[in-house]
This record gives structure tokens, sequence and C-alpha cells, in this order.
């Protein structure tokens, strides 16, 4: 395919190009930054549809360039185009541009609007890097980048020292996994010589014991990446404090794209970790559904709107590790890539509305001080409606498919205690839509609580306009067989071919017991939010709930309690090795040697005194050494 | 004239123009340093572009006798692995002698003696003869003493330049030893590498021999290059130098040592090498680590960027130590890479500091708003420092862990830990600290370097970690086949010499040393 072998490097160069030349030419000058970084996101986006299109259904293929390449070591930018890639990169170019769009609107008048459209394409050159790698060591330079990226655009708002903070607290607890994700990279290396996916799965079908008792660590170190990435349980506090940077940047980086990435390296090494004799993939299921009820109770009891919206990005993250590991070679992690990509565009939708109601009412984001918006602005409201609809889970929105495909994939897979497992998805599903029902009835509904509130207005067009774009794949992406795409990538799966009505259909027949259990748990949380919450003026439910209400929404001190360990132990290293360094090495052993020799020669001074009478008594006392020493033998 | 005589000889040539100048002529003085390491900078360009990557022998070779009788003389030439470090040296003593602007106090000698540092280490670098190698490393480590002691800032000056001569002389004085003891039990009569190299694979120096040799050079030469844990002149030191002093020194000529280790300890004593390995590797470790975490809780830029450069230091000598071909290439990446960054990190707190007058960070605050352009390359510079991709930086240790795992794996994960962790915790708090947050108010007037030309200097060694970053290619084609000499020495050492005896002293060593290291 020589044609689409030439627009492929287009996808990856055009981001790139935008962000050197904005860094270089367009930091002072936003039409340009604007015009640039815009016209790549259109110009990826084209192209991955051509792309995609260009490539029979089911099919793969690969080209590469050479990077890397030493001894043994050979790391070329092989890219692969398979239906995992090229699903996920189509979501990411479309998304991307939307936002952009939108960003060209939210963003005008800032003064960094040429650094914030740079930090943009650098994202999307990185991501897309993430999604189209064909070897583990590109990837892991997206993964790296994608990193920075973000970093850069949480501390947009840099003077702000709370922005300043979480843009590093976010750097560094994806460095710790990295760091992890880098050690499992070295171990599949050195036991299987090589870091390219399609040869790595190649040996491992051949020789699945070629990892031998290490198939597990090895699984886990890469998982390690994940949980600094998809922000998994323990490393999830960075991302609620990643929601200073700009909204825009929230709903790409924060929501849709970026932290989905964990969820996508997991399928994407899929075969690495379901190697027989691994454990790995019992325990990712229960790190994402412990991450998913944990977020989901939180979400429960924030007040900023973003906020509650980053829980819930965590819950959903929660759900789709959840689900790849409740997967298995004979029922492939395709649950999770599906809900994966509608959540894409529903919680895009949902932080983008919420950009757009942040802005009607002068940057508040508490809810408890807005209310009765849903008449003064209409297609924020009835995008923002459909979009926290199919994250509740609501027939026929999107979300009610992958979520009932995620509550189907956890009730029959392999994991010992898989009702446990079951329960739990069911939980957060029901907590899931009470959250949301909060969020919607004190934000659009309900009295005005502050005069903002009474005053706000609709968004402009250029922010309206990518809501009601969203809008469409939020309410039907569940009708356009998502799921068969992804399914036709791993060999185990079914691939269902069905109309409109065969996919409603399939919903309930292929796993009514789960599809009813779901659907349930989203009536009640739904129900349950309205009795709470509708009309409400203040939280009523810290006091029925008491200390647990306190517990969530302080995060269950999660990083009060990191701050003291690392107080207690890598700090205190620091601290150990500052106090060497400045007694021991330069105090005692430096200044030490120069003192002595110091002292020595002063003292010795003492004896060179040149008075002759001191001399001579010296000049005795040596004879009469000597002779004492010379007579004794 | 050659090539590589030019590069080696236009600083030094102006040294000695500038120096019978009259010192009122400041401008005078300044153009001519300039253009001469602008000069020695174009011909090192153009020299690693002619180089043909994997030829046979030395390239743009020059050699001329001086004394006979003790095998003396004058041998200059090119492969693999200086060809990028004269490149680096190259430019970055041209950024030096751009930000000397300023120095106001006795400009004619300060030039006089940047120029002899600059051309002393390009021709240490260039030189094959170990006569000339040690002699042109002397001719620019001497300068370096004065330039702090005269030039330099900080109440710990006096100090700091005691330490750094006493320090670096011991450390000179080591390798001066060995070198000597490699010329005396080769019995070759020639102080010539090339000569020594093909003489050891005839008739290879006495393993017993080779076994007190080698610490005598490792030593000698890490100390030279602040292995831990001899690295404590290297903060105080920096600290103190004048900008221009703290880039040549800690990018350019802190190489030298580990060029020494190349060029000299490991081929030349093979069996010696193996037995000293693991310690250097556990050196290395602690280079990493312990100047990770210590360089967490420094509060002054300068001294910070000590630490840091301690810690880079740790990936270089454990590239050396895996004694594999990727770790080989990826310790001379590293060498070349940091050169850069030392470079640009030490030009950029030069100019904080000439600005906001301090180098205290708690003092600093918010500054991103008055200097984009600064602030811009020192985070930059920073990401590129805990090894973000598209630094020259990364490409280096991802090499040098790549090449490790296999030597030892746990070297490589405590390795991997202060690359990756304890790298960022310092370099974002740097960030955090100096350019983020609200802008302090005494600081109000603090600007960018005005113009294109004062920027260049800064943007020069920015593109260059770029570019390596982007295409390691150009370095890795050059690195590879020499690297894969060196490591190959050893490994046939290796092959030679079945299990046994050797274990012995490293473990006594290792356990002298209180590290526990898995075999």
């Amino acid at each position: 395919m020589p044609a689409i072998e030439q627009l492929v490097w287009g996808i990856l160069l055009l981001p790139l190009i935008s962000a050197a030349g904005i860094t270089l030419f367009g930091l002072r000058r936003p039409r340009l930054a604007g015009v640039l970084s815009v016209g790549a996101a259109a110009g990826v986006a084209v192209l991955s549809l051509l792309v995609f299109t260009g490539t029979p259904f089911g099919e793969w293929w690969e080209c590469s360039a050479e990077w890397l390449s030493v001894g043994e070591l050979n790391v070329p930018v092989a890219l692969r185009f398979d239906p995992l890639s090229l699903t996920m990169g189509l979501i990411v170019a479309w998304v991307s541009f939307v936002i952009h769009v939108y960003s060209l609107g939210y963003m005008r008048g800032d003064r960094g609007f040429g650094r914030y459209f740079a930090g943009l394409s650098l994202f999307l050159f990185s991501m897309l890097l993430i999604v189209l790698a064909g070897n583990l060591l590109v990837l892991f330079i997206g993964w790296e980048l994608v990193g920075v990226s973000s970093y850069l655009l949480i501390g947009f708002w840099y003077q702000r020292p709370a922005a300043a903070d979480a843009s590093k607290k976010a750097f560094l607890l994806n460095r710790l996994g990295d760091f992890g994700f880098l050690v499992g990279l070295l171990l599949v290396w050195s036991k299987t010589g090589t870091v390219d996916i399609s040869e790595l799965e190649c040996k491992l079908a051949l020789d699945p014991g070629l990892l031998g008792s290490l198939a597990t660590a090895a699984g886990l170190l890469i998982f390690c990446g994940v949980l600094g990435k998809s922000a998994q349980f323990p490393l999830h506090v960075w991302l609620p404090d990643a929601m200073e940077g700009p909204t825009p940047v929230s709903a790409l980086i924060h929501a849709a794209t970026m932290v989905a990435a964990g969820v996508y390296l997991l399928c994407r090494v899929f075969f690495l970790l379901a190697l027989p004799g691994s454990a790995a993939l019992e325990l990712i299921a229960w790190v994402g559904a412990f991450t998913a009820l944990l977020a989901a109770v939180i979400a429960t009891q924030q007040d900023d709107i973003k906020r509650i919206l980053a829980y819930s990005t965590l819950s959903q993250l929660g759900y789709m590790v959840m689900a790849v590991g409740a997967s298995s070679v004979s029922q492939p992690p395709v649950a999770a890539m599906y809900h994966l990509s509608t959540h894409a565009c529903f919680k895009a939708l949902l932080f983008l509305g919420a950009g757009s109601v942040i802005c009607a009412v002068h940057h508040e984001q508490n809810i408890w001080r807005m209310g009765a918006l849903g008449k003064k602005m209409p297609v924020t409201f009835v995008t923002f409606l459909i979009a926290a609809l199919a994250l509740a889970g609501v027939p026929p929105l999107s979300g009610f498919f992958s979520k009932e495909s995620i509550l189907a994939s956890v009730l029959e897979s392999n994991v010992a205690a898989r009702h446990a497992l079951f329960a739990v998805a069911v939980a957060v599903a029901a907590l899931t839509g009470f959250y949301m029902t909060r969020l919607v009835a004190v934000t659009f509904f309900g009295p005005e609580r502050t005069q903002i509130a009474g005053q706000a207005r609709e968004s402009g067009m250029i922010l309206t306009i990518p809501l009601l774009i969203l809008a469409v794949p939020s309410a039907f992406a569940g009708f356009w067989g998502i799921d068969s795409a992804y399914a036709s990538q791993f060999k185990g799966a079914a691939v269902e071919h069905a109309g409109v009505f065969g996919r409603i259909a399939a919903a309930f027949t292929h796993s009514p017991v789960a599809t009813l259990w779901g659907l349930g748990a989203a009536i009640v949380g739904i129900v349950t939010g309205l009795a709470v919450y509708w009309n409400a003026a203040t939280d009523r439910l810290p006091e029925k709930l008491g200390l647990v209400a306190g517990w969530a929404r302080n995060r269950f001190y999660f990083d009060e309690l990191y701050a003291a360990l690392n107080e207690a132990t890598h700090e205190f290293l620091s601290r150990l090795a500052d106090g060497v360094d400045r007694w021991v090495i330069s105090g005692i052993m430096v200044r030490g040697v120069h003192g002595s020799i110091e002292l020595a020669g002063r003292l010795l001074r003492l004896t060179q005194t040149g008075n002759i009478q001191i001399h001579a008594v010296l000049l005795g006392a040596g004879i009469a050494i000597l002779l004492l020493i010379v007579l004794r033998h | 004239m050659d090539p590589l005589t030019i590069i080696i000889a236009a600083p030094l040539a102006a040294a000695g123009l500038v120096a019978v100048i009259p010192g009122n002529y400041r401008f005078l003085i300044r153009v001519i340093a300039l253009l001469a390491t602008l000069l020695s900078a174009a011909v090192a360009i153009w020299v690693f572009a002619e180089f043909e990557p994997g030829a046979s022998g030395l390239q743009f070779e020059t050699r001329s006798v001086w004394v006979k009788s003790l095998g003396i003389g004058y041998h200059v030439g090119l492969d693999g692995v200086n060809v990028g470090l004269v490149l680096m040296g190259a430019l970055v003593a041209f950024a030096a002698a751009c930000v000397s602007r300023e120095i106001a106090e006795r400009v004619k000698e300060y030039y006089v003696l940047l120029l002899l540092m600059a051309g002393g280490i390009l021709g240490a670098f260039l030189s094959w003869d170990m006569f000339g190698f040690y002699f042109f490393h002397e001719l620019a480590l001497v300068p370096t003493f004065l330039m702090i002691g005269i030039w330099g800032r900080g109440d710990d000056r006096v100090y700091a330049t005691y330490q750094i001569t006493l320090y670096l002389s011991f450390g000179a004085l080591l390798v001066l030893v060995g070198l000597i003891a490699v010329y005396v039990q080769c019995g070759a009569n020639t102080f010539d590498m090339v000569e020594l190299h093909r003489h050891v694979a005839q008739t290879p120096i006495p393993a017993a021999a080779q076994r007190w040799m080698f610490p005598l050079l490792m030593f000698g030469f890490g100390v030279l290059v602040s292995l831990w844990p001899f690295h404590s002149w290297a903060p105080t030191g920096y600290a103190a130098a004048p900008t221009g002093v703290a880039m040549l020194h800690a990018g350019v000529i802190k190489k030298f040592g580990l060029l020494g280790l190349i060029r000299v300890a490991l081929p030349l004593l093979p069996e010696g090498a193996r037995e000293w390995i693991p310690v250097m590797g556990v050196l290395a470790v602690g280079n990493l680590l312990y100047g990770g975490w210590v360089a967490m809780r420094q509060s002054d830029l300068n001294r910070l960027l000590g630490y840091s450069s301690v810690a880079h230091m740790g990936f270089a000598f454990l590239g050396l130590a895996s004694l594999t071909v990727l770790g080989v290439t990826g310790a001379v990446v590293v060498m070349i890479a940091h050169g850069f960054l030392a470079g640009l990190n030490f030009a950029l707190s030069g100019y904080l500091r000439r600005v906001a007058g301090t180098t205290q960070m708690d003092r600093m605050g918010g500054l991103l708003d008055k200097v984009p352009f600064i602030g811009a390359l020192l985070v930059m510079a920073m990401l590129a420092g805990c090894g973000v991709p598209g630094f020259a930086n990364f490409v280096g240790e991802l090499l040098v862990l790549f090449g490790a795992w296999e030597a030892n794996k746990t070297w490589v994960v405590v390795a991997a830990w202060a690359g990756l962790v304890v790298g960022a915790v310092y370099t974002l708090r740097a960030v955090r600290t100096i350019l983020h947050g609200p802008l302090r108010t005494e600081l109000a007037t603090v600007a960018d370097p005005a113009g294109a030309w004062h920027r260049s200097a800064y943007a020069l060694l920015v593109v260059a970690l770029l570019l390596f970053g982007v295409v390691p290619g150009l370095l890795i084609a050059r690195i590879e086949p020499d690297a894969k000499a060196v490591s190959g020495t050893i490994a046939t050492g290796i092959e030679m010499k079945a299990a046994g005896e050797v274990g012995s002293i490293v473990r006594g060593a290792v356990a002298a040393a209180g590290v526990g290291v898995r075999q």
C-alpha cells in the first residue's frame, strides 16, 4: 500500500511540525498558532480516516524507519496499523480535532495562547506515537512525551501555585509508574531479545514458556506504567489535581485520550499478560475494580464540577482496567476497548460542557454556587445530559452498550472470584448513576443559588458546535459496531455483524443477567440521586452518611498519607545522603585531611624556632633516644 | 595545515595573540577569542560531517616525532569516540566564550586562560600520544584553578579553589603514575596509543601488573570525573566558578577522565579491568543514587547542577562498567550529551545569577513571566537532565541501561530509579521554585537577553541536544564500531581466561566497600 504509507508519516509529522513551528514563530502570534495547530489536527483527522478506510477490515500492516540500532538492540520507528491501533487512532484524531476547535474559543485572549497550542500539538504527536507504535520502546518514548506535554499543560497557568504543584505531582507519579514500565521492558528484552510487538507476539506464540517464571513479573512491571498513566490505585492521586489545567486539556488529555492510553497498552500487550502461568491479569482486575469503586465513592462527595468528572474518569478507567483483567485468551479485552471508545466521546463532551458552564458563570467551579442553568444554556444542557445519561449507562445511548459488554465479560470471566468482581462492577454502576444525577440536578436544575448563576448565558458557537458534534457519537456509537472492529484484532473473539436493532437485541440476549443487573443499578442510582438532590439547596448526604461522607470528601486522606510516606522514606534518604555528604565526606574526610596536615605543619613549626638552645636540647634528646634504641638491641 | 591541528591551534594561537595585546583593547580581545573558538567549532563540525563511520583506522591523522628515544610525538587523529567529543568540546568552548561577556575585570587575562583551557582540552581529546594526552589535559586543568581563584564568586571561593586544585592534582598525579606504569610495563618504548594497542594485542601486560595498574588509572581518572565518593570538589567548585569556566570544566574537561578509561585503562589492561569493573559499577551506582539524593536537598541552583552532574557521570561509568557494545556506546553518548547539557545548565544559571543577583533558588520565583526565553530553555535543560526522550541524554541513558542489564540487574534497577524518579524530583523542584509560582516583586526588572545574537549561544546548545536526541544515528553510527572494539578487547580477554582465581580480589574489594554485588 504505497499511497497509504506516504500518508501515515503525515499523521505523525503534521502535529510535530505544528509544535515546532509554533514554538519558533508562533508564541507571540496567536492567529498563526491557532491556524497551525488546528490545521495539523484537521489534517491528522482526515489522514487517519483515509488510512482507516484504506486498510481492509481485520487486516494489519506495518511500516518503519530506522532510528536507533546498536548491537543487539534495534529500535526502528515502527508503526503498526491493525484494527486496534486504527480504531483507537481514529478516535484520538477526531476527539482531538473537535477539542482543538473548542480551544480556539475557550482560550481566546489568553496571553499564553501560542504556548497552549504548541503543547496541544506536542501532545497530539506523542499520543499518536503511542497508538501507532509497533515497538515497545517507541511506545515508551510516546509514553514519556505525553507525560511531558501533560506536565506543560497542567502547569499552563504556572503563576498559580496550585497549578504548578499539580503539574509537578502528575509528572512525578507518572515517572514512578514509568520506572516499573522500563524495568519491565528490560526484562522482556533480555528474555526474548526483542521489543518489537509483532516479533514478541510471534516468539511468545511459538514458545509460551519463553519468559519462564518471570511472566507474571514482566506483566505486572508493564502494568506499573499503566498505574501511573491511567491513574490507577495507588498512583491515582495526581488526576484530580490535574484539573488545574485548562478545561479543554482536561477533556482531551485527562479524560478522553492520554489516561486511556494505559488501557490501550494493556490491550496492546495482552498476549503477554495472558501467557499461561501468569497471574498478572487477576491482580489487574482487582486493582481496576478497587480504583473504580474508590473513585466512585469519592465522586459522590466532591463539589467542584471538574473534580467530580475527574473522579468519574478515574472510576471509569478502573472499570476498563478491570475489564482487561477479567479477559482471557478465549475472551479477549474487546469490552475494555469498546468502553474506552465510547467513554472518550461522552467524557470529552462532559468536560467541554463543564467548560462551557464554567465560562458562563465566570470561572466558578463549585456546583453549589450554580443551579437552574438548564433553561439558560439549552445546548450545553441537552448535550451534557446526553453524555451524563450515556455515562450512567441508560439505553440506547453508547455507554449502555459498552458498560453492558464489560459487565457481561466480568460475569463470564475466568477470574476466581468473578461474582465478587461483578458485584463491585454493579455497585460502581449504581454509584455512577447517583453522582451524575447529583451533578446534573444541582447544576442545571433547582434554584439559582448565586447571582452569577442567574446571569449565565449560553456560550458562543465555537464552544457549542463541538458539543453538538461530540453528542452524536455519545448517543449513537453503540450502533456502529465499534466492538466488532476491535474484535477482529483478536483471534478468539466472535465478530458479530448485526444491524441497529440486532445490536439492541443482542445486548439483552447475549448476557441478560449482566444487562439487567447493570440497568437496574443505573436506575437505582439515578432514582436515589433524584430523591436526594432534586431541588436541593445544600448537600444533605453528609448528615445521613456521617463519617463515610467526610472521608470521601477528603479523598480518604491518600494525599496526606503519601506525603507522610514520602517524607519518611525517600526524603529521609535524601536528607541522610545530604548529611553524609556535608559531615562525613566534605567534613571529616576532605576537611579532615586538610586540617590534619595543617595541624601537623603547625606542630612541627614549634620545633623550628631558630632558637639555638632549643635546637641543642632537641639534638641531645635525639641522641639520647638513639642511644637507648641501639643499646637495647 | 591539517584540520585537527587547526582545531587545537586556533584557541592556543589566539591565547598567545591576546597575551600581547594591551589589556584595554577589550573589544578586540573578545572578538579574537570569539573568532578563534568559532573557527575551532566550524572545523570541528566539518570534520564531524566528513568523518566516515566505520572506516578502519584513524581519520584526519597527523603524526610527527618529537623525542625519538622515548617514543614521544605529536599524534592526532579521529576515531568514532573522540569525533563527537571534539564537536561537543568546540561548540561548548564557543558558547563559553560567548557568555563570558559578564567578565568585567582583568578581561585580557581571563580570555588568555579561557583560550588555553579550550585549546588544551581539545588537544587532549584529539591526541593519540599518551604524553600529549596528559600534557594537553594539564594545560586545560591548571587555568581552571586560577580562574576559580581570581574570577570566582561567593564566600566559598578560596576554599573551593583549594579543594578543586588539591583534588584534581591528586587525581592527575595518580593518572601520571598509571600512565608511566603502562609505558614501562608495556616495554614497547612508545607513548603512542595506537602502537600500544597493537603491542598489547600480541604481548599483553602481565596480569599481576595489570591488577595494581588498573585501580591507579580507575581512581585517578575517576577523581577527575567526580567518581563517587571522590566527588565533593565538583559542586563546591562549580558553585564558585565563573560561568564560562563551569561550562568548560563540567561540560568538556571532565570528560577527559572517561576518555582516558576508554583509551588507556580498558583496552590496555583488560585483565585488570575485569577484576575491578564490579567496583566501578558499584561506585557508578553510588554516583547516580547518592548524587541524586544530595541534589534533592540543595537550595542553590549551582550546587544542584553540580550534584546532578555528579549523578549523570554515574551513567557514563555504568556504561563503561557493563563492557558491552550497548553500554560503551551509551557511555560515549552520555559523555557528549552531558557536555552540551552541563554547558547549557551553567550558562543559564550564570545568566540568572547576573540578572537576579543570586543562585539561591528560594530567592527566585515566578521568573518564567519575565524571562520566557531563558526560562523555556531551563525547562528544556531540566527535562533533558531527567532523561526525557527527544534530548540526546535519553538515548545515552537508555543504551546504558540496556547494556548494563546483563552485567548486573541490581545496578540497572537502581540506576533507572535514580534516573527516572530521583532525577525528576530535583529537576522539577528547581523549575517549580525558580520559574513557576507568583513573581517575586524584587525581580520585576529581570529580562531576557536582548537580541538574537545574545541568545544564540544558549540556543546552539539546545539545538545540539535536540538534534542528537532526535537523530541519534548521527552519533551512534560513528561510535558503535569503536565501542565494539573497546568492549571486544575485554570480552576476548574474558573468554581466554576461564573461571577461577579472579573473583577473590573483587569480592574482597566489594566487601570492603560494604556493598553487595549480585553475581
